[in-house]
């Protein structure tokens, strides 16, 4: 019964190919923010908290029907998080700005009018962890004091001394870092016909990671995952006839 | 149907295929009523806290499997469990690099008879040539009278709580000048309100460094010299330099895995008031017992833009991360627990301009004079000749 089931499907997929199989390409971009889901454990007056990123990419569409469709998005997105220092340590942080290329693909359902349609996307990704960027702030133990009053009060560190300030490139601890990333995604948006082969369309996406970004070396270590939500706007462009 | 259910179903599965986050406590935060919530403690306050994963040779995880059950069969209100405990810490840490690393057992059935566990001292003491510190009478009445011309100056200070600052300065050939001190307490001597014999010694030593024209040398002796505060790196080194300069970079922990770091911060030293650059050549005396502030003052001068130091002596101790008794300013070094009086451990991981971390291997001399027991005892010094002969006249 499952077997004839699964057939059935498969060939009301199958008749509909040849009426509306179509590709389309195009472009999208977007702004996201990402959430590292993990914790700082007894760490004292330390939080890591989510920072914007932003991506752009390449959708490419393969509709089997009028309601069905395959979709892949290789696209550039970075997905950073910060870990922010509070009380005496005020302005003591460390930004992570970590740059994936990544593949999504998905199962693209679409409902609606002609002109107008909205569809969800259901589907999974893999990515690569290309490269990474640290800014921030530490303090500097070998910093020189400044030159205060006796009864000077302060309510951070930093206004004892000057804290060490960074912008470089974060070199990969092959130890440590995974760089493959994989995860699933669902998403939701709308669709406009802009012009027979043109469409506009704007989507909520959100990405789940399934991996830690830190390979696992070693015992109680505190994981660390992207959950990533994206807004992004696009344009499809469909090829053939 | 049936496919779509089975899809949703694989795809919540595997959306829900997250390793937990362990809950991990602070060390200070266990109730140690038995050994297995001690050995939680200390081995979970290393884990996340120690400085050195990165260049350790020890496997932590398999002290871990090792010891945790060894730990959960011992009772802690046993007497021979203690001890045997103690024995266990010792293997534990035996191979930790870190040079500074001491553990203090709070229990009264070890603490009177095993002060602490220092895994470093344990090395050294089984190295050939071995020696503890130079008797500090050598430096105080031994050395001044043989060595110095007369008008030099030496002095003590007592703490009131506890531990002795000494400090012995004067000229050599009457254009050499000489400073041995036993601790990095320089600033605190030297800014006390209460005028003291030592105090009088530092302020001979920098005014003479100012105001005497042309000095042929200078010879900084930090022998047995314990460490102390890295203030003081900019008040006795910075006084010999017209600008900040570079002398390596140290990194602290950037979160709770043990290869979470900062990144390397360049660690610099910074010219004291009105400080000029001295250009004479530069001797500074170090031996297997300088150790902490005595290695990274040995370190900076040789880093003098100036290149104009010389060090004679032994390999240092190798203890040269700088330490800081409050784990919260750096995100790790120094814990206690219930069990453990003390974790001692640094704060920071140095790493000196060459590029070369040297905790747990110690500074090499450029001339090396190894110690003398014989000669000391005879009341002369090979080291501190040395350092005089390569001072030309």
């Amino acid at each position: 019964m499952k077997k004839t089931c699964l057939l059935l499907f498969l060939c009301i997929i199958a008749g509909t190919l040849t009426l509306h199989a179509q590709w389309s390409v195009g472009l999208e971009a977007g702004y996201n923010k990402n959430y590292p889901f993990t914790n700082t454990g007894f760490r004292a007056f330390t939080e890591y908290k989510p920072m914007e990123g932003f991506n752009i990419g390449v959708p490419v569409k393969y509709t089997l029907n009028n309601w069905f469709g395959v979709q892949a998005d290789p696209q550039f997105i970075r997905k950073s998080y910060q870990m922010v220092r509070s009380g005496f340590f005020d302005g003591v942080y460390q930004k992570n700005i970590n740059n994936y290329i990544q593949l999504p693909l998905m199962a693209h359902f679409t409902f609606g009018g002609q002109k107008i349609k909205g569809f969800f996307n259901l589907g999974g990704y893999a990515g690569y962890w290309a490269s990474s960027h640290i800014k921030g702030t530490q303090l500097d133990v070998f910093s020189q004091s400044y030159e205060l009053p006796d009864d000077f009060q302060s309510k951070r560190y930093l206004d004892f001394k000057p804290g060490y300030n960074y912008d470089e490139k974060y070199e990969f601890d092959k130890r440590k870092d995974r760089r493959i990333e994989l995860g699933l995604l669902t998403g939701a948006g709308i669709s406009y016909q802009l012009k027979p082969r043109y469409e506009l369309f704007a989507e909520g996406r959100y990405y789940r990671a399934l991996t830690d970004q830190q390979k696992d070396y070693m015992l109680n270590q505190i994981p660390r995952y992207n959950d990533t939500f994206t807004i992004q706007v696009g344009c499809m462009y469909r090829l053939g006839k | 149907m049936f496919q779509f259910m089975l899809g949703m179903f694989i795809i919540g599965s595997a959306a829900s295929c997250r390793k937990e986050l362990p809950q991990i406590n602070q060390p200070e935060r266990y109730i140690a009523g038995n050994f297995s919530e001690a050995f939680e403690a200390y081995w979970n306050g290393m884990n996340n806290n120690y400085i050195f994963w990165d260049i350790d040779p020890t496997n932590w995880d398999d002290v871990y499997k090792k010891y945790q059950p060894l730990f959960a069969k011992m009772n802690i209100n046993d007497s021979t469990d203690v001890r045997k405990s103690y024995t266990y810490f010792k293997e534990m840490t035996s191979q930790l690099v870190d040079s500074h690393y001491a553990l203090q057992i709070n229990s009264s059935y070890v603490k009177d008879s095993i002060p602490y566990i220092s895994p470093a001292d344990l090395r050294h003491q089984k190295q050939p040539g071995y020696h503890g510190n130079i008797n500090p009478n050598f430096f105080y009445s031994s050395i001044p009278p043989k060595y110095l011309d007369p008008g030099y100056i030496k002095g003590f200070v007592n703490f009131p709580e506890g531990g002795q600052f000494f400090a012995i300065s004067g000229k050599i050939k009457n254009n050499i000048l000489y400073l041995h001190f036993n601790s990095f307490k320089l600033n605190t001597v030297l800014n006390s309100t209460t005028p003291n014999n030592a105090q009088k010694v530092l302020k001979y030593y920098f005014d003479q460094l100012k105001s005497t024209p042309n000095l042929k040398g200078l010879i900084l002796d930090v022998r047995s010299n314990g460490g102390g505060a890295l203030a003081d790196l900019d008040l006795l080194v910075g006084s010999l330099t017209d600008k900040a300069y570079v002398i390596g970079a140290t990194r602290s922990k950037g979160g709770m895995g043990r290869l979470d770091y900062t990144p390397w911060i360049p660690a610099s030293v910074h010219p004291a008031k009105e400080a000029k650059a001295f250009t004479a050549p530069i001797v500074v005396l170090a031996d297997l017992n300088s150790v902490s502030m005595a290695e990274m003052t040995t370190m900076a001068l040789k880093a003098l833009p100036t290149n104009n130091a010389t060090f004679v002596g032994e390999r240092t101790w190798g203890g040269n991360g700088p330490l800081l008794g409050n784990d919260d300013f750096y995100n790790g070094g120094q814990f206690t627990t219930g069990f453990l009086k003390l974790v001692y451990t640094s704060t920071l991981m140095l790493r000196y301009k060459d590029g070369k971390i040297y905790e747990g291997l110690g500074f090499p001399p450029d001339v090396e004079v190894k110690y003398n027991k014989a000669a000391l005892d005879a009341g002369t010094d090979p080291q501190l000749e040395k350092a005089i002969s390569l001072i030309p006249q």
